[in-house]
């Protein structure tokens, strides 16, 4: 079940089944630890598929939220996290706090017809891989040829390490 | 009196080469020297302006150099870094002294050596232009209240999505230009005892910004580069403050404290340059490679330092 989008800033956030998805911008204005007090059964689920942008501020809100959870012995998944996102749990080793990431956006492009693409990851099936540096095989949605990885493999799964 | 000249310091011939074609084009003696005990016997009898470094040198013997070089006179130390070295770029950071660090695949870029070498030689620092293709257009937006913030990033960000780049470098310019913004209004303004009023206040609050506290932000991009120029008019941000914040190894750790703006801002470009005037202008320009493909660049960030020499 979807319900309405609440606003918080720039953020929104929308209850869709089991887990909170949020969108937009987390700056200053997100107020994300206030999301601990929505976890349900011991676990804390966010879609993160439409987060666009994060600065440093959000940055600092998201480990708060992080240490929050846990504080409370919160279980915490990350699900569908979007590169911006992605970026931050590379830079930053505290924005991981103890979240297991279920799936993650990871950039692709096509050699063939030039086609760049953030592509969906599911992280436990492809665990073994990935901690390999081996990127699982895409295909191009425009072409049909198969995608290349288009980043640096040991850069963008090192969130993956801990 | 000893003539101004430029000092390479690198064991590869190659190199050695490269750069000295490179910077030879500047006008200034370019002398050349293979280990530091040699750069050392040399800079008893020389004056550079630069000097520039192999970055993959071990790390005693770089900041021996740093300091001989700076001991007489030199006014910057740039350090080159290839793609088999990345490993030092922390370390390099940590000394804290180091004013300027190009990497890219080796041989390097000439671009990137001769825009630092004239900056410094000339004392002409701003703007830029310096970074991008001739004929490249700028587009200027001027900061009147704290919250047009948040509006100009997304508009920005649209803008670069619509001169077809891709998601990740709008996502990039996104950030760059948030922080950049936000340094300028609340970071950047001092009073004459030095303190920093606005530093403390919300970011999400209103601020009216007067002549004075204005920021000024200017874009473009010429398919190489994506330049993103951030000024602001008290020229408070200093060399110690910003290498200690570009050395930030706690922002990996804790994710906390003052300069992590800046620190993102570096990880999140390819470049970044920083144009001082002490008390007068701060302009801070991020560089952002937009070539296709991205694995084809190098896993690392540039970044100088220049200050402006008071004039006569």
């Amino acid at each position: 079940m979807t319900l309405p989008a609440e606003t918080r800033g720039r953020m929104t956030v929308t209850v869709t089944g089991d887990a909170l998805a949020l969108g937009g911008s987390i700056d200053e204005s997100a107020a994300l630890h206030e999301l601990i007090s929505r976890a349900q059964a011991g676990r804390l689920t966010l879609d993160l598929a439409a987060v666009t942008f994060i600065n440093s501020l959000g940055v600092r809100d998201w480990i708060r939220m992080q240490a929050a959870a846990q504080k409370a012995n919160l279980a915490v998944e990350l699900r569908r996290v979007a590169e911006p996102l992605v970026h931050q749990l590379n830079m930053i080793i505290a924005t991981r706090g103890n979240a297991q990431v279920s799936s993650f956006y990871a950039p692709y492009a096509c050699d063939a017809c030039g086609r760049e693409e953030s592509l969906l990851i599911d992280a436990l099936a492809n665990h073994e891989r990935l901690i390999r540096l081996d990127p699982p095989a895409q295909m191009c949605p425009e072409c049909g040829a198969q995608m290349a990885f288009n980043d640096f493999p040991e850069r963008y799964f090192s969130f993956l390490a801990s | 009196m000893v003539a101004p000249s430029i000092l390479i310091v690198h064991p590869d011939r190659k190199t050695q080469r490269t750069v000295q074609r490179i910077l030879g084009v500047t006008g200034y003696k370019v002398d050349v020297a293979d280990d530091v005990d040699q750069a050392v016997r040399l800079l008893a009898h020389l004056q550079p302006v630069l000097v520039v470094v192999d970055g993959a040198m071990q790390l005693p013997s770089l900041s021996e150099l740093v300091d001989a070089g700076k001991a007489r006179g030199a006014e910057a130390c740039m350090t080159l870094l290839g793609q088999s070295s990345m490993s030092q770029v922390p370390a390099i950071l940590g000394m804290g002294s180091v004013t300027n660090l190009l990497v890219h695949p080796m041989p390097v870029l000439a671009e990137e050596l001769t825009i630092t070498a004239q900056k410094l030689i000339k004392n002409d620092l701003f703007g830029a232009e310096k970074y991008l293709l001739w004929g490249t257009r700028l587009h200027e937006t001027i900061l009147t209240r704290a919250s047009q913030r948040s509006h100009i990033v997304a508009e920005l960000a649209e803008s670069v999505r619509a001169c077809g780049q891709s998601a990740r470098v709008a996502s990039m310019a996104m950030l760059v230009t948030d922080e950049l913004l936000s340094n300028a209004v609340h970071n950047a303004p001092v009073d004459g005892n030095g303190e920093h009023y606005r530093k403390d206040l919300p970011r999400d609050g209103e601020l009216e910004l007067d002549a004075r506290h204005q920021v000024r932000l200017r874009w473009g991009c010429d398919a190489r580069y994506l330049a993103i120029e951030v000024n602001d008019s008290f020229g408070s941000l200093d060399r110690a403050t910003i290498l200690g914040s570009l050395a930030k190894n706690d922002i990996r750790e804790s994710g906390g404290g003052a300069g992590m703006g800046v620190a993102l801002t570096y990880r999140s470009c390819d470049h970044l340059v920083f144009n001082l005037a002490p008390g007068t202008r701060t302009e801070i320009i991020a560089l952002i490679d937009v070539r296709y493909p991205p694995t084809e660049r190098i896993q690392a960030s540039s970044y100088n330092v220049f200050v402006q020499r008071p004039t006569p």
